[in-house]
Order: C-alpha cells, then sequence, then structure tokens
C-alpha cells in the first residue's frame, strides 16, 4: 500500500484548495468576507451515511447529480435553523427573521450548493485529470433520513464509501456547520483511479477502512 | 414492552403490545402485514423495486437520470456480487414480502387473512422528474401483493414528503406522521 502520510497530504490538499475557492465564490456572492473552513473530512460506508444527523431531522438538501468520467452524487446538507441563518444572510434579511423557506431562499441555498460542489469538483477534476460534470442542483427540505435515503437508494449497489466532509462557514461573528457528502460509482472510481495513477485517493475511497485499519 | 426500530432494508415480525417503528421514509417503501385473528404483523423497510432487474435496472435509471448522457455498460456479475457481499436482500421490495410472508406464516398466520399497507414511495427531488424510483417500489409492491394473493387495505404513498412509521400488531393501526 502507498504512503499513508502522502495520501493524507494529498486529500488536505485538495480540501483546503477547495476550502480557498469556495470562500472567495460565496464572498462575491454575498458581498462580505465568507471564510469556508473544512473540520473534518472522512471516509465513510454508505450504511454509516444514516447515523450522521437523526432521522427525522428537518434539514435543506441541495443534490447535484455528477456525471463525467465518472458518475455520483453530491449532496450538502444544512440541519433547519443552519438553513435558516444562512438564508437571513444570503438574501440579506435581519438576523433571525427567516422560519420558512420561499423560493429565494431556496434559490440561494441552491447556488450555496452550486458553489461548494463546483470548487470541490473542479479540486478533484485537475488533480485527477478527468472530466467531471456537475448537473443543476436540486433541492428538498424534510427529514434528513427521508433525503438521504434517497441518494444513497441511487447508488446502493454501486457505491461502498462516501466522503462526508464537514464545512464550517465564518461568516463573523457567525459560525455554521453543513455537511458535504460525495459518492461515487465504486467500480469506475476504482477504474478512473487506476488509470490516474492516483493510488492515494484509491485508498480513501476504495479500499477504506480495510487499508487503513491494517498497517 | 420498547417498540423496535426497524433499520432502512430490513424486516421484523413482532406480536403482542410491541410496535415496530421506522423513520425517514423517503422513495423506500415501507409495507406492513398484519394478521387480524392472530393480531401479529411484519413491517419491511425496502429501497428498491425488485430482485430481478437488478442487474440492470441501475443501467437504465442513470440513463434517465442523466438524459444527455448514455449509460455505460452495466458489469452485471460485478455489481450482482457486490450486492450480496454488503447489503441485505430485504432491501429489494420482493424479497422482503417474500422473507414477511415466511416469518408469519411460520408463526401461524394464514395468507387469506393477511392484509397489506403501504407507505412512502414519495421523491424527495421532485425536480427530477424522471428518476422516480419511490414510484418504482409502489408499483413493485402492488404487482408482488396481487401475485401473492394479498389484499392492500390502505397506503399513504407518493408525494415529495418524507414521513415516519408506527405500527401496532396488536390493532393493524399504522400511524403515519410527516414534518409538513
Amino acid at each position: 500500500m502507498g504512503n499513508k502520510l502522502q495520501e493524507i497530504d494529498l486529500l488536505n490538499q485538495i480540501n483546503e484548495q477547495a476550502a480557498q475557492n469556495a470562500s472567495r465564490a460565496l464572498s462575491k456572492l454575498i458581498d462580505r468576507p465568507v471564510d469556508v473552513g473544512i473540520s473534518k473530512a472522512d471516509v465513510k460506508r454508505v450504511e454509516e451515511l444514516s447515523p450522521l444527523i437523526s432521522q427525522e431531522e428537518v434539514v435543506a438538501g441541495i443534490y447535484l447529480p455528477v456525471t463525467g468520467d465518472i458518475k455520483g452524487a453530491a449532496l450538502l446538507i444544512f440541519p433547519k435553523e443552519t438553513a435558516f441563518t444562512l438564508s437571513d444572510l444570503l438574501v440579506k434579511r435581519e438576523p433571525g427573521t427567516t422560519r420558512k423557506l420561499v423560493e429565494l431562499d431556496k434559490s440561494a441555498l441552491k447556488e450555496v450548493g452550486n458553489i461548494i460542489s463546483g470548487s470541490y469538483l473542479t479540486v478533484l477534476s485537475n488533480v485527477l485529470q478527468i472530466k467531471i460534470v456537475e448537473h443543476i442542483p436540486n433541492f428538498s427540505f424534510d427529514m434528513f433520513g427521508a433525503i438521504v435515503s434517497q441518494i444513497i437508494t441511487e447508488f446502493a449497489q454501486k457505491t461502498e464509501n462516501a466522503l462526508v466532509i464537514e464545512l464550517e462557514f465564518l461568516f463573523k461573528p457567525e459560525t455554521l456547520k453543513g455537511y458535504f457528502l460525495l459518492l461515487f460509482e465504486v467500480e469506475q472510481l476504482k477504474a478512473m483511479l487506476g488509470s490516474v495513477g492516483g493510488e492515494a485517493l484509491k485508498t480513501f475511497f476504495v479500499d477504506f477502512p480495510e487499508s487503513t485499519e491494517s498497517n | 414492552m420498547s417498540d423496535t426500530e426497524v433499520p432502512m432494508g430490513d424486516i421484523a415480525v413482532a406480536k403482542g403490545a410491541h410496535n415496530l417503528i421506522t423513520s425517514g421514509v423517503g422513495s423506500c417503501l415501507v409495507i406492513t402485514l398484519y394478521d387480524p385473528k392472530l393480531q401479529i404483523g411484519a413491517l419491511a423497510h425496502t429501497m428498491v423495486p425488485s430482485s430481478a432487474k437488478r442487474d440492470t435496472q441501475f443501467g437504465q435509471r442513470l440513463s434517465t437520470h442523466f438524459p444527455s448522457e448514455a449509460a455505460p455498460p452495466r458489469q452485471a456479475s460485478l455489481v450482482a456480487e457486490h450486492v450480496s457481499k454488503k447489503t441485505k436482500e430485504t432491501k429489494y421490495v420482493d424479497i422482503a414480502i417474500d422473507q414477511m410472508l415466511k416469518g408469519l406464516v411460520a408463526k401461524g398466520a394464514k395468507r387469506q387473512d393477511l392484509e397489506a399497507k403501504l407507505i412512502g414511495g414519495a421523491n424527495m427531488f421532485p425536480s427530477i422528474a424522471s428518476d422516480d424510483i419511490g414510484k418504482d417500489n409502489v408499483l413493485s409492491a402492488k404487482d408482488k401483493l396481487n401475485a401473492e394473493g394479498i389484499r392492500i387495505v390502505g397506503e399513504c404513498v407518493g408525494g415529495s414528503q418524507g414521513r415516519s412509521v408506527e405500527f401496532s400488531p396488536t390493532t393493524g393501526i399504522v400511524t403515519v406522521k410527516v414534518k409538513f
């Protein structure tokens, strides 16, 4: 197996670059400085995604189908209150006034999904030198379990692992937390990473957790 | 007695004051079977329509999901192997119904007495209209139950809402909760 330190470095570099791109784009969108940080990046088995948030908790989910050289899904999740606070900031309302998401809020949140997912996938596409196409965002505001299970179901038979990225949005003085999930079809990903020599990422996406446990 | 939470892809059989619950049901389909004479019941939290189509349906699904691109050729054997290795077979609607029937009949239930209810089968992202796995789950369950001669006495399916389900094997009552 490859050098683990190098692998972690590469993933960290991808995360860092993606976070910088996202910060820049988001700051431009809302016209004030925003710092997007990645507080945690984990690869989890798909069946372990459900306990991230309680099944019945209401969340805003922004789902972007991913195609190109690899097929998959990008899903951005914000807990209800975070989605409300984010809406206040995005559409410039008095803080604490959003209690219901209207079309404008949904569009704004979808745009955040576009930015986060676009930032990440652009970096990934550059590093792996593969074509990744992100499609238009789809929005749902409902139980976490119901939203995430539909995405899992789409890929249930072809995905073992998902990259789970815990995001922090620092809109001073507010820090908002969300989750960004990336799922790729495992066989395609394996072939792709093999062909570009992406051994490091292969360990993360495909062979986890066995290969990280043994050592 | 305490309630039993049935995880996604799983089934459970219960008797007496022991409710079966499951939450966060989106495109998944919950199927309950109830024998009013014996007061026993079973609940399945299924995810995908049919085991028979497992090798091809996802290829077709993805091709409608991403209309601009043709679906790649499927590696059927790899997919099938992957499924049997990693996940429960009861995530398929048809297999789940078979397993529930087996479990209930083993406890003395008679097929002709059983009553089925269906809950879920929503599409949480209605903007992706061509990709309605929830609807496929409902159709598959109806076909299978008809083929097995089981009556469907109630349903709360479709739409774009998440649902939580509580099923009492004593009364056969199914309570569905939604957030909005």
